[in-house]
């Protein structure tokens, strides 16, 4: 039989990706979203092949386009906004006019899912809510994103991932015991876990609607996302008592802590099972503890004052040994353990860029940039990547006349009458400085182009 | 409308009537089950990213068999402080969402492997977490049940996926929250300052299974991916999660950042790389969280908390989130000084009470400083938001008795997810299992 990491070799062949089909091809998504949390949502399903049209206002865009960390541009784009928003098409609308709205609602006779995360009922006030389009497309997908839901007495409350991360009570818990230090998850995990959940229930709403020809209205509130990854209420609801701040230790397994090496590095090292633990035993060179009666099962190893004992035997082996060598001594015997990871590794690390969960990725606007992959690879339809994120209202002319049927003189009066619109002169919204749009096609679509 | 509630309304819409509406319309009692006509496989051990992924798939419906040895998962004894309810622990509990549970030794017994080969000819979902190969190398692996069964979707966690030479090398390497924490770059964001005392300085680990659930999150929206296509065109297909990938992947920003900067990221405590103020405060009874970053907010915030003088150094969000460290820090004691002064609900009846007149006047440029009090997992149950959407859920174990889960993650008008029964036993369902599916 072919080694196994041959065939999966085969299976997962990276330069086969693109030629492989789409599990979401010839879905159309209306992206009304703004920020990270919908236009996650919206990115995922256009990763797997639906096509997304982004819809933002002429001159201003999406707020997030300049939000990048430090104020640092690249391109004079956004660099992180590139992970956020690729694979969509870009279209600048003027909301506020009426002709917009007819444009809008045209585009909703074709499109299957529609995913807004404006402040609830601002969408259905302004006439693009789930109420308008089910009435032109009754088998609508439509998708609103929210911090507190669509519905109780908080839903007018604005948000961002911090009150999330607030309202469902984790942002208490990544911190130090007995003390008040304490932090926020970081990169907006608040956005992009609830995103993912978003993504799943519309998949599951497109398989409803193949099954019964029904639409449906998603109201996904990203405090609930993040309260369902909390067994932290079951333990309350049992106990009586919070589980509380931990600092490094995961309070679930033994030993289980982030500890620093011999050379200074950071390393997470864990034994989940009574199994794991004995090889860790073993490669300290204590095999004793394997059968000590505090240590040799999982429930009394897990006791707070056995655990403490543990957790300092464990530091003072770490402190002895390099992270490489401890990292390669845990692989060999079969217990968990990291070297923490940073911005560079992750970027540089060449496993990753073999696997595709990092990528160098070639776009014709901005040239070379590293972006993630997929959390997930899948062997069949892959996600793939097609282009990064564009300046605003670069696909005016590609979604109007390819999409909609309008014709160069229609897209011309729009632009006059400022229904359509593009970028401003910030870095964000506007093309890189040495990049001429007038020579794009794709930004000309069924023009002439001088070339 | 209540008051508070008009604050954030800017818009004319009928705001009491829509609430009701839709919180009727999201009911989900008597609504279909989306994945009814799915069986899904669950012989993931000792990881809860798989169990994880499989809770989602049996809340939108599916017949999920949790396949556990005649002891049971080791997953069963992951659990807070050891804390278990007669051998069960906390998290298997909480995830022990609409399954069935059946015993078979996969591991040594040639019987149940073929007896878990006869099951997962009629699956449509398989989810595993061994070694990479090792279920292949019992015959049945991804290779083996993709012959008798084309359509089946088979997923796979571990701590470096399925490929890669570096996948081949660490096969040994399981997967855990912390290392797939660690290994994926969420620690990293997350501490003080390099200058602080140790161990705050550290990297520190999020609060919460960051690295599983967001592992079994993925597994799941690759495997709901995977089943539209199954759908379309009858093929099923592998799916392969890495632990060490999960952060990293989901969020994106270390990759980026990584290669445009060529340098990582600082700890920088309580502060964003992006957004400012947006973060938490000590107040004279506990903190709350303030989010006002965008130009006008910050305004806003400014006249809040009587520090309007400071309007012209920190005009620009460029101005608030430099990279130098002491210059953020700087603006971020002047702002503390204030909130120290106020209780946390003086504070948040100050910001709505200003939201309150920006809303109706345009020449406040609108800004909207939003500050809340911040709460524990244990405080967010008993806000009245979550027990109107049925957020949090008294549930009944046969054995375990009651006990509260988070559920109803997202509420759908046709086909929404929901926790019908709870169950932990070990082999609880095997006469069911075998009577249903293998009786032909």
């Amino acid at each position: 039989m072919e080694d196994y990491f041959s065939y999966t070799a085969e299976l997962f062949n990276l330069d086969d990706a693109n030629q492989k089909p789409e599990a979401l091809k010839g879905i159309r998504v209306m992206d009304f979203s703004h920020v990270i949390f919908g236009p996650v949502a919206a990115r995922l399903l256009g990763d797997y092949g639906a096509e997304v049209i982004k819809l933002e206002l002429p001159f201003y865009g999406d707020l997030w386009r300049p939000a990048t960390y430090w104020g640092k541009y690249w391109k004079h784009s956004n660099p992180i906004w590139h992970n956020i928003t690729k694979n969509k098409y870009f279209l600048s609308v003027n909301l506020a006019l009426k002709q917009s709205k007819e444009l809008i609602y045209k585009m909703a006779e074709t499109s299957d899912v529609v995913i807004e995360n404006f402040a609830p009922g601002t969408a259905d006030a302004w006439q693009i809510g789930y109420e308008k389009i089910s009435k032109i497309n009754p088998n609508i997908i439509f998708l609103s994103c929210s911090t507190y839901g669509q519905f109780g007495p908080m839903r007018y409350f604005p948000g961002w991932d911090l009150l999330a991360q607030g309202a469902s009570g984790v942002l208490t818990l990544n911190g130090y015991p007995d003390t008040d230090v304490f932090y926020k998850l970081p990169d907006y995990v608040g956005d992009f876990v609830p995103g993912n959940f978003a993504t799943l229930a519309v998949l599951m709403a497109l398989y409803h609607r193949r099954k019964t020809g029904k639409g449906q209205y998603i109201d996904m509130a990203q405090t609930e996302g993040l309260m369902r990854t909390l067994f932290h209420y079951t333990y309350y609801s049992v106990t009586g008592e919070a589980i509380g701040r931990t600092g490094n230790t995961d309070p679930t397994m033994m030993p289980a802590s982030i500890f620093k090496t011999a050379d200074d590095k950071y390393l997470a090292l864990a034994c989940a099972t009574s199994g794991q633990f004995q090889k860790f035993a073993t490669a300290i060179g204590r095999p004793e503890l394997a059968t000590d009666q505090r240590f040799a099962e999982t429930p009394d190893r897990l006791k707070p004052e056995n655990a403490k004992v543990l957790t300092a035997i464990a530091a003072d082996w770490v402190k002895t040994k390099s992270g490489e060598e401890i990292v390669r001594l845990a692989d060999e015997a079969g217990f968990p353990a990291a070297e923490v990871a940073d911005d560079f590794t992750i970027a540089n690390d060449e496993w990753r860029r073999k696997r595709g969960s990092v990528v160098l990725f070639k776009d014709d606007v901005y040239g070379d940039l590293v972006i993630a992959g997929p959390s997930a690879q899948l062997s069949g339809t892959p996600s793939r990547t097609k282009w990064l994120a564009r300046p605003l209202g670069y696909h005016n002319r590609v979604v109007l006349k390819k999409f909609l049927g309008l014709s160069e003189e229609e897209i011309k009066d729009l632009e006059k009458k400022k229904v359509i619109g593009t970028f401003d002169d910030r870095p964000g919204l506007k093309p890189p400085v040495y990049y001429n749009l007038d020579e794009d096609p794709i930004y000309n679509y069924g023009k002439e182009v001088r070339s | 409308m209540s008051s508070r509630e008009e604050v954030y309304t800017r818009h004319g819409g009928k705001g009491g009537d829509r609430g009701k509406i839709l919180a009727e319309m999201m009911n989900a009692e008597g609504k279909a089950e989306v994945l009814d006509d799915i069986l899904v496989l669950d012989v993931s051990s000792a990881n809860f990213a798989g169990i994880i992924c499989a809770s989602f798939l049996a809340e939108f419906g599916a017949e999920v068999v949790k396949i556990e040895p005649p002891e049971g998962d080791p997953a069963r004894l992951i659990t807070p402080f050891g804390v278990t309810v007669q051998g069960v622990g906390i998290p298997f509990m909480f995830e022990g969402r609409n399954k069935r549970y059946m015993t078979l030794d996969i591991k040594n017994s040639d019987e149940d492997r073929k007896t878990f080969a006869a099951l997962a000819k009629k699956a449509a979902v398989v989810i595993e977490s061994f070694a990479p190969g090792e279920m292949d190398s019992w015959g049945i692996g991804y290779r083996q049940l993709s012959q008798i069964n084309p359509g089946l979707i088979y997923i796979a966690l571990s701590a470096y996926g399925q490929y890669t030479d570096k996948a081949r090398e660490a096969v040994r390497a399981p997967d855990a929250d912390i290392t797939s924490q660690a290994g994926s770059g969420l620690p990293a964001q997350m501490g003080a300052p390099e200058e602080d005392p140790e161990p705050f300085s550290w990297p520190l680990r999020g609060g919460m299974w960051a690295g599983w659930y967001i592992s079994g999150l993925s597994a799941a929206v690759g495997g709901a991916v995977a089943l539209i296509h199954r759908q379309n065109t009858g093929e099923g297909q592998m799916v392969d999660v890495a632990g060490m990938d999960a952060y990293s992947s989901m969020v994106g920003m270390p990759a980026t950042i990584g290669f445009t900067w060529e340098k990582a990221r600082p700890r920088i405590g309580v502060l964003d790389f992006i957004l400012y103020p947006y973060g938490h405060w000590k107040c004279k009874d506990g903190f709350v969280a303030i989010a006002a970053p965008r130009d006008h907010d910050f305004r806003a915030l400014l006249k809040i908390l009587g520090l309007w003088e400071q309007e012209d150094d920190w005009r620009y969000s460029s101005d608030r989130i430099p990279d130098i460290l002491e210059q953020a820090l700087h603006l971020h004691r002047i702002i503390e000084e204030k909130t120290l002064q106020y209780t946390a609900d003086e504070l948040v009846r100050m910001a709505l009470n200003y939201s309150r007149k920006s809303a109706r006047s345009k020449w406040r440029g609108g800004g909207v400083p939003i500050v809340m009090k911040l709460m524990t997992p244990e405080e967010a149950m008993t806000n009245k938001q979550w027990h109107i959407r049925k957020a949090f859920q008294e549930v009944e174990d046969e054995k375990l008795g009651k006990y509260t889960i988070s559920a109803n993650f997202v509420k759908m008008s046709e086909s929404p997810p929901r926790v019908k029964w709870v169950a932990s036993e070990i082999g609880k369902d095997n006469d069911y299992i075998r009577k249903k599916y293998l009786s032909d």
